[in-house]
């Protein structure tokens, strides 16, 4: 899958099950530190990457750099899958 | 963010001066309410052998006097032995009586046991309820960064060997939906007793439980009041020593004692013990500045900052909780 395909996935997902306007989350918005996400929206996440991308996080990459934004998703699910 | 009217930041500072006068105004508060407001004769205490049910208890025995209090300890099959001893000497102590309702038989009827176990074994199968215990935890250290902590779940066979693993959504809320029947179960308990008598229940959560949203909605958090509901646990720990709690209590871990294992509450929510749980939560609530928060506790200014902004995001993400059922759907004007 590209990359582009990836972001629009992603965003189609944190979109959905954030209920927030389109407008108000950007390709660089800051999810878990504006409040958008919530522990039990980040383990929902976590499956999601699982099921649409086979991705499954081990502990250390539950770090922000790789979570805070569609961009850093983004760029987390193409690292895994390459790797 | 300074405010130079307020008290200069300190390890102490949410240290009661005046512990009798505290009890004092609790105690009159809680007869104005539950007298005059409520118009209930007495009140009814879930007692566990914990700090806060007890503090709750000697207050209440105060307030309304024992022979006007019931102490109801509710164990199920899961809870630890000592619960039990504990809320006896305690109900002994203040002479309230009290009696012993096990809500095993109400759980199982629910099939609380049934579907939690259920959920478990989809995680591991190999998981017997009969000879693993299991438990619920946080496992990294969230409290310097935005990232929510995810939930572990532990099982622990009969030679102590355990495993763990990260919860996947549908089991996590599974398990604590199961789980929760025990603290919805409890409340349905107390509120028979209190309705058969005309008492209130009186509602045990402190501060930190209510506003980090660490409490049952209408299973521990259903309740007419709660007296400590505005106090840190050092707070409840001061009232406790100065109301003569017996000392087995006082020196107790407190623990969620909602799973097989045993389990502290800072293993399962909090993530630090609350003796510094409660001055940081001080300083944020109060709008101390993080450098001087930190200077004083020892911490770096980015560590207080990041842990600030993980109590508001806690506070907000938990409003649900905290919220009665909304009702403004129609302004009376078609």
């Amino acid at each position: 899958m590209q990359m582009e395909q990836i972001k629009e996935k992603v965003t189609d997902y944190i979109l959905e099950a954030t209920f927030a306007e389109k407008e108000k989350i950007k390709e660089d918005t800051l999810i878990f530190k504006e409040g958008f996400f919530d522990s039990m929206g980040f383990v929902m996440l976590l499956g999601f990457l699982e099921d649409s991308f086979s991705v499954k996080p081990v502990d250390a990459d539950l770090v922000e750099e790789n979570f805070e934004s569609i961009n850093a998703i983004t760029n987390f699910v193409v690292r895994k899958q390459a790797a | 963010m300074n405010d130079t009217s307020k008290k200069p930041f300190s390890k102490d500072i949410i240290l009661l001066d005046n512990v009798e006068e505290v009890i004092e105004n609790i105690t009159a508060q809680m007869r104005k309410d539950t007298f005059q407001r409520l118009h209930r004769m007495g009140g009814v205490i879930g007692i566990s052998g914990g700090i806060d049910s007890s503090v709750c208890m000697a207050l209440a025995a105060k307030a309304y006097g024992p022979e006007k209090c019931l102490g109801v300890m509710l164990p199920e099959q899961d809870s630890s032995g000592d619960s039990e001893t504990l809320a006896r000497e305690l109900a002994d102590k203040f002479g309230v009586k009290s009696i012993l309702e096990n809500i095993t038989g109400a759980l199982s009827g629910f099939k609380c046991y049934e579907r939690r176990d259920e959920a478990v074994a989809r995680v591991f199968p190999e998981y017997d309820p009969a000879t693993y215990k299991m438990k619920i935890g946080i496992k990294q250290s969230g409290l310097y960064t935005n990232l929510p902590p995810v939930f572990n779940l532990t099982i622990i066979d009969a030679d102590g060997n355990e495993k763990e693993e990260r919860l996947p959504a549908k089991d996590y809320l599974q398990i604590v939906a199961a789980s929760n029947f025990k603290q919805r179960s409890r409340m349905s308990m107390l509120y028979y007793h209190a309705e058969a008598m005309h008492y209130v229940v009186v509602g045990t959560p402190n501060k930190h439980e209510k506003e980090q949203g660490f409490f049952v909605k209408y299973g521990d958090g259903g309740a007419d009041i709660m007296p400590i509901g505005q106090l840190y646990k050092t707070q409840v720990y001061q009232i406790a020593e100065y109301m003569g709690v017996p000392q087995g209590i006082i020196d107790r871990t407190p623990t969620t004692d909602t799973y097989t294992a045993e389990q502290t509450q800072e293993e399962f929510f909090y993530q630090m013990p609350h003796q510094l749980m409660d001055i940081y939560w001080y300083g944020y609530e109060n709008g101390y500045d993080p450098a001087e928060v930190a200077e004083v506790m020892g911490e770096t200014e980015d560590h207080v900052k990041a842990m600030f902004v993980n109590f508001e995001r806690k506070y907000k993400t938990t409003e649900y909780l905290r919220l009665p059922p909304i009702r403004e759907y129609y302004n009376g004007n078609i």
